[in-house]
């Protein structure tokens, strides 16, 4: 254990070789979460047309707007977000580690009973089959389903960290244990809690949940991922310790507190509001401190980000997250909120956080992991590059449109002298751009799915390989750059 | 800073480092509210627990999802309390308060107004006006994104229409907040 200042560290890999059935689970949970991007990303843009033409799809009760919408974020939080995370960090876990995952068995089991789970959820969200509730409309029975699985997972994490070769642990194993331990709580209080209360009881602990489940699984697990991945694609020592402990140690803390701030000036006791806001303004801390590490890592490279698709993701990724941890506070503040709250503006956001930010970082480690994982280059890095700007200019088009549409449409709210339905009206152009910004999106989807899929496929001894080969000059020892 | 150190290198530090710093904040947030504040879990006065029919009209707004588009709260908010809002026919509407959500198991508060706030909507138009909407939205408001529910009236008789009506006329109605009992049924 080299733990002095001067030392620089980056991720660890061991020089290990590969042996059969190594990376199983990771490659199953990665191939199938790319599908249900692609088919939640589908019915998103189903979604979207619906609010050009209200009767599309409509004559059936179980492709109504309130049947689809929990299924398009059911889909892309756990199917597509959860499953990806969890898929890369099979990979990533063990090489920081320097040995095997602990389970592949486990780690089958995991793949397996997950996409059970989600495929059933299919069913049951057309169905009707629904607890009421945001992010927890799937029922019971199914949440036992997740609850076992992230168990299961856990386990596999955990005694993969606990057998580790290096003792020091990196950065991205805090965040991923940290991820480990807060989500068994949040998605407990937020999917059985919740049996124990009604009304505004309920409701506080609903989007304790809610924000949680961006706050504390996606946003470690997505954090957890950039900081593994943007040190090894520059070949850059992180920047700074001490800023990722101060970040990782902030959040620890501080984002828990936040959950009320979805009710202001709603029937909430105002001192819960008020504590919701001042930690929503501090949570400012941790989110800067991770950005200038990223940024400080790259310092110097950006001619990287230029040319390669991995980094592109990582840095708009990161300057996603950037602004969507800017709005967040800001939207908390009572005077902001009075006209943000409820509208498009709040879709837009969401929008960038999960798909801006964190999915963007899952796409890069997919297109990093992938192509190591099977030893040959990536299928085509052109078709990379061009996925990532449908991606990022489809999410550019959706995120921007509905906050000036949504910013617009409250302070419309706001003056009682306009109808509510001229308020509706007025949306029609931002909801074409939305249409327009999707298209792009699930373009970009289907052209990632195509890439790895066939990555997966292809024979190198037939194909041009257009990447560079995945070379084991990963397996480098750590802290090169003392 | 030593401790911090520590946790780079013990996993079980790390483990209940992480844990104490969520309970804090858990623990305060969620469970400490539900035991001090009280009104959260008091009853408005004249609260009536739901009949087996608004039950059922309950379900039917959980299932199709109504909750996705429709709020259920007059915030504290000049503009929500307005005429063209929740209020109605030169009334404005009261302030939601905790103590009108006690008997509502999911609660259906609602984030995103796609369609108008329905937290004082009980009373507001009557059975047919509902029908003819639920029908096709349209026909009643020009320019609403809502969905059409032709199979609630159709179906069985229109039984699912006639329950979810049921339920609708509840909203907002713990409170009478409107003179002479000018309620639509």
């Amino acid at each position: 254990m080299t733990s002095s200042k001067k030392t620089k560290e980056t991720p660890q890999e061991p020089a290990g070789t590969s042996e059969r059935g190594q990376d199983l689970s990771a490659k199953a949970f990665i191939i199938s979460s790319i599908w249900w991007f692609v088919i939640s990303t589908s019915v998103g843009l189903l979604l979207a047309i619906k609010f050009l033409w209200p009767e599309f799809m409509g004559n059936t009760p179980e492709f109504t707007f309130g049947r689809m919408r929990p299924l398009h974020v059911n889909g892309v939080l756990f199917g597509w977000l959860l499953a990806v995370d969890m898929g890369l960090l099979y990979y990533v876990i063990p090489r920081l580690c320097g040995n095997r995952l602990y389970s592949e068995k486990l780690g089958m089991f995991t793949v397996i009973a997950f996409n059970l789970v989600i495929t059933a959820a299919v069913f049951t969200t057309l169905g009707g089959v629904t607890q009421g509730l945001e992010y927890a409309e799937l029922p019971w029975f199914l949440d036992i389903g997740v609850t076992v699985v992230w168990v299961v997972f856990g386990i596999n994490i955990f005694g993969t960290i606990l057998t580790r070769k290096h003792e020091k642990m990196y950065v991205a194993i805090w965040y991923t244990m940290g991820a480990i331990v807060w989500t068994t709580f949040v998605y407990t209080a937020g999917n059985f809690g919740t049996e124990l209360f009604t009304g505004v009881n309920q409701a506080n602990l609903n989007w304790f949940y809610v924000h949680n489940a961006v706050g504390l699984i996606f946003t470690p697990l997505g954090v957890a991922l950039a900081y593994y991945l943007i040190p090894k694609q520059t070949q850059a020592p992180l920047y700074s310790h001490k800023l990722s402990m101060i970040g990782f140690w902030t959040i620890s803390f501080i984002y828990v507190w936040t959950g009320a701030h979805h009710m202001i000036h709603g029937p909430i006791s105002q001192w819960l509001q008020t504590v919701a806001i001042i930690f929503s303004a501090m949570l400012i801390i941790p989110v800067w401190t991770v950005i200038v590490n990223f940024f400080g890592t790259v310092s110097g490279k950006w001619d990287l980000v230029r040319r390669d698709p991995i980094l592109k993701y990582l840095m708009t990724g990161t300057t996603f997250y950037l602004l969507t941890c800017f709005q967040g506070p800001m939207q908390a503040l009572r005077s902001v909120n009075a006209i943000t709250s409820k509208t498009d503006w709040v879709v837009g956001h969401a929008h960038m956080a999960v798909f801006g930010a964190f999915s963007f970082f899952a796409v890069a480690g997919c297109l990093y992991a992938v192509p190591r994982m099977v030893k040959k280059p990536l299928y085509s890095q052109a078709l990379a590059n061009s996925a990532f700007w449908f991606m990022f200019s489809g999410g550019l088009i959706y995120f921007v449109l509905l906050w000036i549409g949504g910013f617009i449409q409250g302070l419309q709210w706001n003056d009682p002298s306009i109808p509510f339905i001229d308020t509706v009206k007025f949306m029609a152009p931002f909801w074409w751009s939305r249409l327009a910004g999707g298209t792009l999106i699930f373009t970009g989807a289907v052209l990632f799915l195509y890439n790895i899929s066939r990555t997966f496929t292809y024979d190198p001894a037939s194909a041009t390989a257009t990447g560079p080969t995945p070379t084991e000059g990963d397996t480098k020892p750590a802290k090169a750059a003392v | 800073m030593n401790l911090l150190k520590k946790t780079d290198h013990n996993a079980m530090y790390l483990f209940a480092g992480v844990l104490g710093m969520f309970l804090i904040g858990g623990v305060m947030t969620t469970i400490v509210p539900a035991l001090t504040e009280k009104s959260w879990r008091q009853e408005t006065k004249g609260t009536r627990p739901y009949t087996a029919a608004q039950k059922r009209g309950k379900a039917i707004y959980k299932r199709e999802g109504c909750w996705y588009c429709h709020t259920q709260q007059v915030r504290t908010l000049e503009a929500d309390r307005a005429t063209t809002r929740s209020g109605w026919r030169g009334v404005k509407a009261p302030i939601s308060t905790p103590g009108e959500y006690v008997r509502d198991k999911p609660h259906m508060l609602g984030t995103r107004r796609i369609g108008p706030d329905l937290a004082r909507v009980g009373g507001k138009y009557d059975r047919s006006w509902h029908r003819t909407h639920f029908m096709n939205p349209r026909h009643l408001v020009p320019g609403s994104v809502m969905p059409p529910f032709p199979w609630l009236v159709k179906r069985d008789g229109g039984k699912e229409f006639e329950d979810l009506v049921e339920y609708i006329q509840t909203l907002g109605r713990t409170i009478n907040w409107r003179p002479d009992n000018d309620y639509e049924r």
